[in-house]
């Protein structure tokens, strides 16, 4: 190498690295990431005792990842390399065959720790005077499995949900949603069937119709309103797979609300209780279509309890023991039952026996994704 | 700290180039003295006084060692090396095997504390006296790069006893030597006398500058692209459990470890020797293309080339080497390799994988070695191979009621040949397990050295700034980077 070229090289080499560094400096930090849906971490500056534990380091190291210039593009560009390598899948992401859907990864569950989650529920269903349903939401990787890469290993829902229906007690009643969206299985498309977004775990507006209709026939009820028409309100939703998996390339998904036949009337009340008080809220939250989780459109994000009254309706009381995929099913059952209570046992540590009884509950429905029930640490309660 | 994390590469590392050459030449050892300790201190701050007390001891012996020399005194000299290496051996043997050491007597009954319960008892005791813990949580346990240094500093109180290396009588130089940090937590094992002229007089050129960047950057790739591309498919199969293993699953796997091993520390090597050269040093060779060789003992003239040299400069030639007795020979080769083994990691594993290569260097040297030299090439190149990737698979498992079933899924007798999982990671591995091949032997450097140089000056840059960025974008992205030669 000539001198001449040495400093050439050397002169690029400290360019990039003194670059980003300095970059890093100079662009203000931010708060929140929109791609990642989460805080960043933000500068602490040390103490001797930080320093001394460590704890300023770790802190720091975080800090200083977090907030690194062009964060989003860095891991946009990973992804797409990733595909150019040959891969089919990208931080526990699937890339699915259609090109556009994003199907995440599950961890199995042992027929030994099911039967456990199972009990928590027929728990439940001998401890309450009441009837008490049960169903699970299955994964789209179940009813889109056509679209997963060929042989990719993946959790069947399916099974699950077969495995589940077997262990249910005499006091429970499981109303299977095996078949949601299965119809996926003669398209071309998986937007031919738009029961689950392509770029967020949750299901669709349409999915969660579909729900509702076999819950209430499982349920036995002669529902009130069959027509309902669905409304465009956001067709730029990034969702949950997508920010994990980095796949830049793919489409945005659109967020339909449905609307009742005859329009909505208007004699609907959400009370929340953030904290213990009810304070008034609404079905949906336009506002929350303006930013990255736009999923909390509906009902407005978790929350421990939340309790929709409709005196028009017909159904009685329905308690409802919720994940988030209850969010969207609550519009329709809102036109069922008179008062529609959404119970969060990860924020609850009521007693539900108690809770029934105090407020006259008529029915229960233990309404769960298979993916966080198989996962949620809060299930026992169910049996308190 | 390593090497392949975003604050090393565009903070740590900027700004320690800065203060370095900005500071006049006879400042540049204190300047990076002070730079080591805080790389040192950064994981876990306690143990710079590891770094403090270890500067000490062996710059005081070595002091000692040539005193007594000069006057004469060559029992009082042997004292001192003597003193110096068991310092050495029981800092590493407390911080590293204590545990393991007392793990396996209290199971046969002995009641001996454990390092944790040591530490406890050291905080209780401060509590007791109004002052703060001075342990933190027992996160990590082992300081980094303890089986490093320990070698190092050793080698230079026996290097200085032999006449091999001169005294070195500037604490700070002796200091920067001790902790070095392109070097410090995970090799090439450095010995002094290889290093002292550097410490007290380095050119700094901007050739030297730039093959430093040239070979820093491909050990970055090597290590960010290949290794940690490569660990997940590892991971998957590591997790398997033994009932579902199939034969072509098994080689899958244990094959995706080999080559992510050897890219995680010859790319950390690289990552050293470049690092070296951009502060003025030149570090010794650590690896040669370990995957071409075409027997044991050339694997081990090929791999971790430090470790093995600094194995037969101060034990096996002490032993008498192979210039001995047949018998003689075998039991200095097994004194050597179990060491090796053992040096790699405290669990019986590692000694179970010293003593496999015990088996094969053995039995090449009393006989195999003259069958392998009538043998075609071809056949000994599987034979090197298929050696290191077996005696990967006693390596990786760690744990023993895996290890049995993974070795017998490897030999035919798992779970079937393949089955649908096997199709989709070989599928989609396929391409960088390809590139990570190809990458283990010496074809990519042939090729380029027939590349005509205007050909080598004009992609080089290119290649240079592609393999920053896209190690950049892995770094960024990756939470997935564990560093796999922590532990030793």
């Amino acid at each position: 190498m000539s001198k001449k070229y040495s400093i050439f090289i050397t002169a690029l080499f400290c360019t990039f690295v003194f670059g980003f560094g300095l970059a890093h400096f100079i662009i203000p930090d931010r708060d929140f990431s929109e791609q990642e849906n989460t805080f960043l971490a933000q500068f602490k500056p040390p103490t001797w005792d930080t320093v001394r534990s460590g704890q300023f380091m770790e802190d720091f190291e975080k800090y200083f990842n977090q907030q690194f210039p062009l964060r989003d593009q860095w891991v946009r560009l990973k992804a797409r390399s990733e595909r150019a390598l040959g891969k089919q899948e990208n931080n526990k992401v699937y890339f699915g065959k259609d090109g556009q859907s994003l199907f995440a990864h599950f961890t199995e569950l042992s027929d030994e720790e099911l039967a456990t989650r199972v009990g928590f529920v027929n728990k439940l269903g001998d401890n309450l005077d009441v009837p008490v349903y049960f169903s699970l939401v299955p994964d789209k990787s179940w009813a889109w499995a056509m679209f997963l890469p060929e042989n990719a290993p993946n959790i069947d829902d399916g099974s699950t949900i077969e495995k589940a229906q077997a262990l249910c007690g005499d006091n429970v009643n499981f109303i299977s949603l095996k078949h949601l969206g299965i119809t996926c299985g003669n398209t071309q498309s998986p937007d031919e069937d738009g029961s689950f977004y392509r770029t967020d775990h949750h299901w669709t507006t349409e999915g969660a119709y579909r729900g509702y209709m076999a819950l209430m026939a499982g349920m036995g009820r002669d529902i009130q309103i069959y027509e309902w028409s669905p409304a465009l309100v956001s067709d730029q939703f990034y969702g949950t797979t997508y920010s994990s998996s980095g796949a830049g390339w793919v489409k945005p998904d659109s967020i339909y609300t449905m609307i009742p036949e005859g329009g909505t009337k208007g004699h609907i009340t959400v009370d929340r209780y953030p904290e213990g008080e009810p304070i008034p809220g609404g079905l949906y939250y336009p506002e929350k279509l303006e930013v990255k989780d736009k999923y909390a459109y509906f009902l407005g994000g978790n929350q421990p309890l939340c309790i929709i009254k409709n005196p028009n309706a017909q159904g009685g009381k329905l308690l409802v023991v919720r994940d988030s995929y209850s969010d969207s099913l609550a519009p329709f059952l809102a036109e069922e039952f008179q008062e529609v209570h959404l119970f969060d046992l990860r924020y609850n540590n009521k007693s539900l026996k108690q809770y029934v009884a105090d407020n006259g509950i008529g029915q229960v429905l233990v309404l769960y994704s298979a993916n966080n029930f198989n996962t949620d640490k809060n299930l026992f309660k169910l049996g308190l | 700290m390593i090497f392949s994390s975003p604050y090393f590469l565009f903070l740590y590392f900027p700004v320690v180039l800065l203060l370095y050459y900005i500071s006049p030449l006879r400042w540049r050892n204190l300047v990076l003295l002070i730079a080591n300790l805080v790389f040192y201190g950064w994981g876990e701050p306690v143990y710079v006084l590891i770094m403090f007390v270890s500067i000490a001891i062996d710059y005081s012996h070595g002091r000692i060692v040539t005193t007594c020399k000069a006057k004469g005194n060559d029992r009082g000299a042997k004292m001192a090396v003597a003193s110096s290496v068991v310092f050495n051996l029981l800092l590493l043997g407390f911080f590293k095997y204590w545990d393991f050491i007392v793990g396996n007597l209290n199971a046969l009954g002995l009641d001996l504390v454990t390092r944790e319960e040591i530490r406890s008892a050291i905080n209780a005791a401060l509590a007791n006296i109004g002052l703060k813990p001075l342990f933190q949580a027992a996160s990590s346990t082992l300081p980094i790069g303890i089986s490093f240094y320990t070698f190092q500093t050793m080698s230079y109180t026996i290097d200085v006893y032999r006449g091999d290396a001169r005294c070195q009588k500037n604490i700070v130089t002796f200091g920067t030597f001790v902790t070095l940090f392109p070097q410090l937590i995970a090799g090439p094992i450095i010995k002094y006398k290889d290093l002292d002229d550097q410490l007290e007089y380095r050119d700094h050129t901007f050739e030297k500058f730039a093959s430093g960047v040239q070979r820093f950057t491909v050990g970055a790739c090597k290590k960010v692209l290949l290794a940690n591309a490569l660990g997940p498919l590892w991971d998957v199969y590591l997790a398997t459990p033994s009932s579902q293993l199939t034969t072509l699953g098994a080689w899958l796997g244990i094959v995706a470890f080999s080559l992510q091993l050897y890219f995680d520390f010859s790319g950390y090597s690289d990552m050293a020797i470049g690092l070296g050269r951009m502060l003025g040093f030149e570090f010794l060779e650590n690896f040669n293309y370990p995957y071409i060789s075409k027997s044991a003992s050339e694997f081990w003239r090929r791999w971790h080339i430090s470790l093995g040299s600094w194995f037969r400069e101060y034990l096996y030639f002490p032993l008498g080497g192979s210039r001995v007795k047949p018998a003689r020979m075998v039991f200095n080769l097994l004194v050597v390799w179990a060491a090796t083994g053992i040096w790699h990691g405290a669990s019986w594993n590692f000694l179970i994988w010293g003593l496999y290569w015990f088996v094969w260097i053995g039995l090449e040297k009393l006989w195999l070695g003259r069958v392998l030299e009538k043998t075609p090439a071809w056949v000994c190149h599987i034979y090197g191979v298929v050696v290191a990737i077996v005696g990967w698979a006693i390596f990786a498992v760690e744990d023993f009621s895996a290890m049995g079933p993974y070795l017998a899924a490897m030999f035919g007798f798992g779970a079937g040949a393949l089955d649908t999982d096997f199709l989709y990671y070989f599928r989609n591995y396929l391409p960088i397990l390809a590139i990570a091949v190809a990458a283990a032997t010496p074809l990519g450097k042939i090729v380029w050295h027939k590349l005509p140089q205007r050909a080598r000056q004009a992609a080089f840059p290119v290649l240079m700034l592609a393999g920053l960025v896209f190690t950049t974008a892995y770094l960024v992205d990756g939470t997935y980077n564990p560093f796999l030669y922590f532990r030793f």
